[in-house]
C-alpha cells in the first residue's frame, strides 16, 4: 500500500514539475545560453554564423551610441535607486504618522502604478508637446515664455524630461516602505518621546535603522528597473534626439530590428552581466554594513 | 495614535510649524503631480482641437462626447480590449495552474535535488528579461507562434514562473500539515491532496500571485511589440502606440482613446485598492 503510493508520488512529482520545468528551460536557460553564445558570433539570424570571439563587445564599446546608452543606464540606475527611493521613503515616513487623509493620499499616489507605462508615456508626450502641451502653455500663461522648450526634442531637456516624469511616480516603492514603517512598534516612539527626542530625531534614530532592510531591497529593485529601462524612452523619444536619451534596451531593440544578432546579443549579455555585478555589489555593501552593525 | 499626536507635538513649537509646512508641501506636490496630468488629459479629451490650443486650462465650451465615438471607431478599441483580456486572463490562469502544481511538489513532497531546483527557478527573478529579446523572438518563430496571441500567452506565463513559484511556494509552505494528514488517512491520493486540500486552501496566495501576473500581462509592452505584427494579435498597450499615426492631428480624440484604455484599470483599482495594496505589500515584504 505504502509502496504503491510512493510510486504514484514519483510519477506525480514528475508530472507536476514538467510544465514549469519545460517553460523554464525554454524561456530562461536556453535564452541565456543563446545570448552568450551568439554574442560571440557574426550572424544575421539566417546565414552561417562566424565565430568572432569578443569582437562584438569591442565594437559595441567603441560605438558612441553604446557609450551614451551605458551612461544613460547608469543615470537611470542612480536616479531610480537613490532619488526615487529617497522620495518614496520621505513620503512613506510622513504618511506613517497618519496625517489627515493619509489613506486617501496612499491610494492616490499608487494609482499611476495600475495604469500602463504606455498610457502614462502617451499622456506625458502630450504634456511635453511643444505646440499644445500643458507645460509650455502654463509657462506662457504665467509670463515665462522664455522658459518654454521643445522638451523632448532638444538634447539639453530630453533626458531630464523623461527622468523627472518617471522618478516622481513614487507610488509602488512608497507603499512597500510605508508597510514596513508602519510595522515598527508604537512603544519605540513613546519611549523616545519620554526621553525628549523630537519628531525629526525619532525618524532619524528609530525609523531609518528599522527600515534599512526594506530600503536596500527596494533600492535593488529600483536599480534593476533602471538597468531594464525601455518603455518611457522608447515611446517618448525612441532614444533621440541624436541618441542622447538612448539606453541599452533601445539599442538592443534597434540592433535586433537590423537583424544584427551578434551585436544585439552582446548588448543582451552586457545587460545580464551588469545586472549580476549590481546585485553582487549591493550584497557586498549590505553585508559589510551588517558586519559593521554587529561590531558595534 | 501616539505618533499622530507627536506630529503636532508641543516640545518645540517653531520646529513643528516648519515641519508641518514641509510635510504638507511634499504631500501636496505629489498629489498634484499624480492627479493634475490625468485631470488635464480627461478634460482635454472633451474639447475641440482648437480649444486645446487656445484655452488649455479652461473647461470645454461644449463637452465633445463625439471624441469618444471617434476614438472607439478609429482605434478599433473593442478588438484591442478583447485581445488584452484574452492574453491576460489566459496567462494568469496558466501561470497559476502550473506554478501551484510545482509549488505543491516543492513544498509538500521530498525528492533529490529539490532545494537546488527550487533555488534555480526562483533565481530567474534576477534575469533582466529585456536582455532576452533575440532568443524570445527566435523561440517564438521556431514554435510557429509569431504574431499570435499564443506567443504572448506563453511568453508572459513563462516570464512569471519565478515570481509566482516563489509566492505560491511561500504560501503553501505555511499551510499546516495536519490538514493534509487528515485527507491522507481518508485515503486521498497524491492528486487528491493537491486538488482537494492544498489548491483550495491556497486561494489567498493565488490572488496575490495572480494579481502580479495579471498586472504584468495587462501592461506588458516590449514583447507585444517584438512578437506580434498585425492588428489581429495587437494588445491594448501596443495599440496605444499606434494612436499617434491613427489620429494624426485629431489630438483630443486620441486623448479620448487613451482615457478609454485607462478606465478599466482605474475602475478595478477604485473597487479593489485595499486588496491590491495589501496583496502587493505582503508579497513584497516576504521577498
Amino acid at each position: 500500500m505504502i509502496v504503491q503510493s510512493r510510486k504514484g508520488n514519483r510519477l506525480g512529482i514528475i508530472l507536476f514539475l514538467l510544465p514549469v520545468l519545460t517553460l523554464f528551460t525554454l524561456y530562461f536557460i536556453y535564452p541565456l545560453g543563446f545570448v552568450f553564445v551568439t554574442s560571440t558570433l557574426d550572424w544575421n539570424g539566417i546565414g552561417t554564423p562566424q565565430f568572432v570571439g569578443l569582437q562584438n563587445f569591442l565594437d559595441n564599446f567603441q560605438t558612441r551610441t553604446f557609450q551614451i546608452s551605458v551612461r544613460n543606464n547608469f543615470i537611470w540606475l542612480f536616479a531610480l535607486g537613490f532619488v526615487q527611493i529617497g522620495l518614496a521613503a520621505l513620503v512613506a515616513i510622513l504618511l506613517a504618522r497618519k496625517p489627515r487623509g493619509w489613506r486617501f493620499l496612499r491610494t492616490v499616489y499608487f494609482l499611476p502604478n495600475v495604469i500602463s507605462q504606455v498610457a502614462i508615456a502617451m499622456m506625458w508626450a502630450a504634456l511635453y508637446n511643444a505646440e499644445y502641451g500643458a507645460i509650455n502653455q502654463f509657462l506662457e500663461m504665467i509670463g515665462l515664455e522664455n522658459l518654454t522648450h521643445n522638451w523632448l526634442g532638444e538634447i539639453s531637456t530630453a533626458l531630464p524630461s523623461i527622468l523627472i516624469q518617471q522618478v516622481l511616480y513614487i507610488g509602488y516603492f512608497m507603499i512597500i516602505i510605508l508597510a514596513s514603517t508602519m510595522s515598527i512598534p508604537e512603544s519605540f516612539y513613546e519611549a523616545a518621546e519620554i526621553d525628549g527626542a523630537n519628531v525629526l530625531q525619532q525618524e532619524i534614530f528609530i525609523t531609518l535603522p528599522m527600515i534599512k532592510d526594506i530600503l536596500v531591497t527596494t533600492m535593488t529593485l529600483a536599480m534593476a528597473y533602471g538597468l531594464r529601462h525601455f518603455e518611457a524612452t522608447f515611446l517618448l523619444t525612441n532614444g533621440g534626439p541624436a541618441n542622447s536619451t538612448s539606453v541599452l534596451g533601445i539599442q538592443l531593440y534597434k540592433e535586433l530590428s537590423a537583424l544584427d544578432y551578434g551585436h544585439a546579443n552582446a548588448i543582451g549579455a552586457t545587460l545580464v552581466i551588469l545586472g549580476i555585478l549590481m546585485i553582487v555589489t549591493i550584497r557586498a555593501i549590505g553585508s559589510r554594513g551588517a558586519a559593521a552593525d554587529r561590531m558595534q | 495614535m501616539a505618533r499622530q499626536a507627536t506630529a503636532v507635538g508641543s516640545n518645540d513649537g517653531i520646529g513643528s510649524v516648519a515641519g508641518s509646512i514641509f510635510k504638507w508641501t511634499v504631500l501636496t506636490f505629489f498629489l498634484v503631480f499624480t492627479f493634475f496630468p490625468l485631470v488635464w488629459l480627461v478634460i482635454s479629451s472633451f474639447k475641440t482641437n482648437i480649444e486645446l490650443q487656445t484655452a488649455p486650462f479652461a473647461l470645454p465650451q461644449v463637452w465633445q462626447f463625439g471624441n469618444y465615438v471617434n476614438a472607439v471607431q478609429v482605434a478599433e478599441l473593442p478588438r484591442l480590449f478583447l485581445n488584452s483580456v484574452i492574453v491576460s486572463t489566459s496567462s494568469t490562469a496558466l501561470a497559476m495552474l502550473i506554478t501551484s502544481m510545482a509549488a505543491f511538489v516543492f513544498s509538500r513532497e521530498k525528492f533529490r535535488g529539490q532545494q537546488s531546483l527550487l533555488n534555480l527557478i526562483i533565481a530567474g527573478v534576477l534575469v533582466p528579461i529585456i536582455a532576452l529579446m533575440a532568443p524570445y523572438f527566435r523561440l517564438t518563430n521556431v514554435l510557429g507562434l509569431y504574431d499570435s496571441l499564443w506567443a504572448l500567452i506563453l511568453t508572459y506565463t513563462a516570464i512569471n514562473i519565478p515570481i509566482s513559484t516563489f509566492l505560491m511556494y511561500g504560501f503553501m509552505k505555511s499551510i499546516p500539515a495536519e490538514l493534509e494528514e487528515a485527507a491522507v488517512i481518508d485515503g486521498a491520493s497524491f492528486y487528491q491532496r493537491f486538488s482537494m486540500v492544498i489548491f483550495p486552501l491556497s486561494r489567498i496566495g493565488l490572488v496575490t500571485a495572480g494579481t502580479f501576473v495579471f498586472l504584468f500581462s495587462w501592461n506588458e509592452f516590449i514583447y507585444a511589440l517584438l512578437l506580434t505584427s498585425s492588428v489581429r494579435s495587437r494588445t491594448l498597450q501596443l495599440g496605444i502606440r499606434f494612436f499617434t499615426s491613427q489620429f494624426f492631428t485629431d489630438y483630443t480624440s486620441m486623448f479620448a482613446a487613451i482615457v478609454l484604455t485607462i478606465i478599466p484599470s482605474v475602475l478595478v483599482y477604485v473597487f479593489m485598492h485595499e486588496k491590491i495594496i495589501k496583496g502587493l505589500t505582503s508579497g513584497a515584504l516576504k521577498g
